[in-house]
């Protein structure tokens, strides 16, 4: 191996000193014109014309979403509110535990009935950490239904990040609009 | 390492170079090396080129603008307008004609169009060691005229400092256009846009394989996050991970054996690692708040998140395994985003600094951070290949869109249209599909 190298380092250095000789000029110091413009056999440019179509990809089919279960809309707009939060928090605040304990109290009333508890989150954040965030919203919601005596099985989750605001101006009227859980009652048997 | 020793290495590493420039006449048709010019030392300068309309009527001026906006983009080079220029356009040169105009490369050719064919041939000169650097022939279908003119480009750059140039890379990223919102690819220069098929309302930031022929990326499907990987030879989309909660698609494993991602399966969003031989996930954090957004280090070893474990979202520096957490961000509440360079010298994150986010770059011990962006709110950084560029969507002039800069802030611009909103564009690596 050691003798292939030396074999090689002598022959490059060979060739590349009789390149050198050849090539090798002082600044400034002008070429003849014939010299410098001596044409060379054109070399192919290798793989210039690959490339390839990314269109027409061929999408996966995924699971079919658990169907959303029809809920009279006095009672979904009674008792299925939205809960609030502030700007980068996800505790749930005061003033939404009394919406959350009927949400609890209509879930121990309606057994057939699981919920679905999205987070959303405003603009504001970037859109991966504002999942993460949109996260922990829907988990605080959910640790709190749990407490009031809602079974974990009939409670999921899922984040929306910043991707689905109710409100689109970039007011704080509308971001606090947008910072919250909603939920959405799906039938029993759909689902895992 | 001492002095001798330092000098021992860069003898030994000069004579490679010069074995391997050798042995190389198939590529370069002067064989002997050019002296680089260092790009990264602090006193750089960018070094004047002249560069010839090519001749061969529309398509010649086409390559040669193209040419010219790469170079001068690339901020390796500063170009000296045409009008400057007294020698012939035809292939002769003489050094006298450059010095006094202060030009160090000039770069000539012809081109011409058969039909749909299209040839090129450029000869690269250097004025300061008065010689010829290259005559090369180039050859592509008409319709693929800019991905020639960026070889070139790639070719000048190679001859001039020794390293290979991005100008054939791509990016990828979230475009929303007409309604639709999708995968879409485009040139590094925003030119030649292309849209994969593949969309949803809901679909995340796309990253790339490092062999460049995958793209792993998250999708809600059915009110779920699902993580898809998209192979650019089947053309095919595969769903990889469908845990419940929310799953994040992070960066893939500089191997390609695996990728990083984030997912809430386990109650709040956690860093998993997911290999892709046997299909099994390991959990490389414990934490009970938001842990987010994995990018890894070149050599594979580290991985930057985003944890709000202090009590404000702050990027973290992890081994591999999920030891050694260290906190890399202390100015500000809200830096998210990390993208770790190709060289493993610098991560970007994106900062809020009054109110807005901005790019910043920080090293991987926290220390000298740098702000790069001030107008505007200007998220989402990913780094070219060779670490020089930047990638990242603003929204300083109205819509979102995906602008670049030089990783130094310099030479901000946006490259998308206005009529599309952009997310999360990632930088492809050099050599794609």
């Amino acid at each position: 191996m050691k003798r292939f190298l030396f074999l090689l380092l002598v022959i490059g250095l060979t060739f590349s000193c009789a390149q050198r000789k050849v090539t090798t000029s002082k600044p400034g110091e002008a070429q003849p014109p014939g010299g410098v413009t001596a044409e060379q056999p054109a070399e192919e440019t290798p793989g210039l014309v690959k490339e390839p179509e990314v269109s027409e990809i061929e999408t996966t089919e995924v699971a079919e979403a658990p169907a959303e279960m029809k809920v009279p809309e006095e009672e979904k707009k009674e008792v299925l509110r939205d809960i609030h939060f502030d700007f980068d928090r996800y505790d749930v605040k005061d003033e939404d535990k009394p919406v959350l304990r009927a949400i609890a109290d209509w879930m121990i009333d309606n057994p057939g009935t699981r919920l679905l508890i999205e987070g959303h989150c405003d603009e504001r954040g970037t859109s991966e950490y504002n999942l993460g965030l949109g996260d922990r919203r829907a988990k605080a919601a959910k640790d709190y239904l749990v407490t009031l005596g809602v079974p974990a099985d009939r409670l999921q989750t899922v984040s929306y990040g910043e991707e689905k605001p109710l409100c689109t101006e970039s007011t704080e009227e509308c971001w606090a609009k947008n910072r919250r859980a909603h939920f959405v009652v799906l039938k029993q048997e759909a689902g895992e | 390492m001492d002095a001798k020793r330092t000098a021992l290495y860069g003898r030994l590493l000069l004579t490679l170079a010069v074995i391997a420039a050798s042995f190389l006449p198939a590529l370069h048709s002067t064989a002997e090396a050019r002296v680089y010019i260092d790009i990264t030392s602090p006193g750089f300068r960018q070094i004047p080129v002249a560069i010839y309309t090519l001749s061969g009527a529309g398509a010649g001026a086409e390559i040669s603008d193209i040419i010219r906006d790469d170079l001068q983009f690339s901020g390796v080079f500063a170009y000296v307008d045409r009008d400057a220029y007294i020698e012939t356009p035809l292939p002769v040169f003489d050094p006298g004609n450059w010095s006094p105009l202060g030009v160090e490369i000039v770069v000539k050719g012809s081109v011409s169009v058969d039909g749909d064919r299209l040839s090129a041939t450029i000869y690269l000169y250097d004025v300061v060691e008065a010689k010829r650097l290259f005559q090369k022939q180039y050859k592509a279908a008409l319709r693929h005229l800019r991905p020639l003119a960026h070889t070139i480009s790639n070719d000048i750059y190679a001859a001039v400092t020794g390293a290979s140039g991005v100008f054939r890379t791509k990016i990828a990223f979230i475009g929303q256009r007409d309604g639709r919102k999708g995968i879409y690819i485009m040139d590094w220069d925003g030119k030649r846009l292309q849209d994969t098929g593949v969309g949803g309302d809901l679909i995340l930031s796309p990253h790339w394989s490092a062999d460049g022929k995958r793209l792993i990326y998250s999708a809600a499907r059915g009110r779920r996050w699902y993580i898809f990987l998209l192979d650019f030879k089947e053309r095919k989309e595969r769903l990889l991970v469908r845990s419940a909660g929310t799953n994040i698609a992070g960066d893939f494993l500089p191997d390609g054996s695996g990728f990083l991602f984030s997912s809430s399966k386990a109650g709040t969003p956690d860093i998993y690692l997911f290999d892709l031989r046997t299909s099994r996930q390991r959990r490389l954090t414990r934490w009970r708040g938001i842990e987010v957004s994995p990018s890894v280090s070149p050599d594979g070893k580290r991985v930057a998140f985003v944890s709000d474990h202090g009590g404000s979202p702050q990027v973290y520096v992890m081994d591999i395994g999920g030891g050694n957490v260290r906190r890399i961000t202390f100015s500000g509440n809200y830096n998210t985003s990390p993208a770790w360079s190709p060289q493993g010298d610098r991560i970007a994150y994106s900062g809020r600094v009054y109110g807005k986010n901005q790019i910043f770059t920080v090293a991987p011990d926290g220390s000298d951070p740098l702000q790069l962006t001030d107008r505007g709110n200007n998220e989402e950084p990913s780094f070219s290949p060779d670490g020089r560029y930047i990638t990242f969507t603003s929204d300083r002039d109205g819509a979102r869109g995906v602008y670049i800069m030089r990783a130094n802030g310099e030479a901000q611009k946006r490259i998308t249209a206005r009529d599309i909103r952009a997310f999360g564009p990632r930088w492809s690596p050099k050599k794609i599909f």
